[in-house]
């Protein structure tokens, strides 16, 4: 057993459901002047939240860019955060002028519990 | 439905022409726009009436025109001219032209009255004047946006104290983005997630993108009725 652990093969049990945080998953699409990569949007989405909220503040947010749910035809992605942080992630999204040398604009296309929902009717 | 009360075109201060904003604004939700202009004269008044006309009917948004005065002097010459366009603003960040604002019932909107300043531009004795004669003052998203840093963290420290104020006083205050550029056009619920950052409820920060500006929208109405003689006195 103390192998295993040392070795990093042992997971740690799932939380009760009681005991989870409770998630929220926010769709937006990023509207921009040219194409954009995804490594760009994950500095710039991490060097704003870090410079408007600090790293205390992130460390409340429970955020987390999901790079799987990056589409780079629609220039979409989904970013998670716990239920009680959402305002904070999306002002933060808010400030994102530039992602390298090109002009952007974040627009908020849905916030939802689950992914699933994300993609449901577009609000 | 939202809507934009302060945005700046070509015209005056701004980058990005008429038709690119309002393409913007529509694509990101908004159900209307103010172009907050500064005024020159009655003719360049009535060639920008025309151009919104034209690009209200090709965009398919509502668009308003508002006037932005920079002074005391270009204050008192817009109030004389009230009836003619849709919107009146005041360039806050002098202490006496957000005085002379708050005091003025013409005035729908005070922009920024923490603009520039060591302090937040308001304090309870203004905000109570703001309050009696219904001036909205403004959460100018650009202001925040475009400061970093130290100077970010005095911004924020300023508006969060004149939400205060407006909150204990009822004084109604509007979200705007202050966009001089079509690329600084935000979401609208970017900058209801700002206002509810720096203190107001979820409701309260949705209106001021709705109900606030939408009581703008009528009394534009009322004003340009025949029975309309100045704020708070009408022909029965």
């Amino acid at each position: 057993m103390d192998n295993a652990w040392s070795e990093g093969i042992m997971k740690l049990r799932v939380l009760p459901a009681s005991l989870r945080e409770r998630k929220r998953y926010i769709l937006f699409k990023v509207i921009a002047e040219a194409p954009i990569e995804y490594s760009d949007l994950e500095a710039a989405v991490w060097n704003t939240m870090l410079d408007f909220l600090g790293e205390y503040g992130v460390s409340k947010t429970s955020v987390w860019l999901m790079k799987e749910r990056w589409d780079g035809k629609e220039q979409t992605c989904i970013i998670r955060c716990n239920h009680l942080s959402v305002p904070q992630v999306i002002a933060s999204l808010g400030l994102i002028t530039r992602l390298g040398d090109v002009r952007v604009v974040i627009k908020i296309l849905k916030v939802s519990g689950t992914i699933k929902g994300c993609f449901g009717r577009k609000s | 439905m939202y809507f934009d009360l302060h945005v700046h075109s070509a015209f005056s201060e701004g980058e990005s022409s008429i038709r690119e904003l309002a393409a913007q604004a529509k694509l990101l939700g908004y159900h209307g726009i103010c172009f907050a202009e500064y005024f020159k004269n009655k003719e360049t008044m009535e060639k920008l009436k025309e151009e919104l006309n034209q690009v209200e009917k090709e965009i398919g948004i509502k668009i308003f025109l508002g006037f932005e005065a920079r002074n005391a002097n270009e204050l008192k010459r817009l109030v004389k001219l009230r009836r003619e366009y849709d919107i009146l603003l005041a360039r806050g960040g002098d202490l006496s032209l957000n005085r002379l604002a708050v005091e003025t019932p013409e005035v729908d909107i005070l922009t920024h009255p923490e603009l520039a300043r060591k302090d937040s531009g308001l304090n309870h004795i203004l905000v109570r004047e703001a309050a009696k004669n219904n001036v909205a003052i403004e959460i100018n998203f650009r202001n925040i946006m475009l400061n970093t840093k130290n100077s970010r963290a005095i911004v924020l420290k300023h508006i969060m104290e004149n939400i205060k104020l407006c909150k204990k006083y009822k004084a109604p205050i509007i979200s705007c983005s202050g966009a001089i550029s079509h690329w600084q056009l935000r979401d609208p619920k970017v900058l209801i997630s700002m206002a509810v950052v720096l203190g107001l409820e979820l409701k309260q920060a949705k209106d001021t993108l709705s109900a606030v500006p939408q009581k703008i929208i009528e009394q534009i109405k009322e004003r340009r009725s025949e029975k309309w003689i100045m704020p708070g006195v009408k022909e029965l």
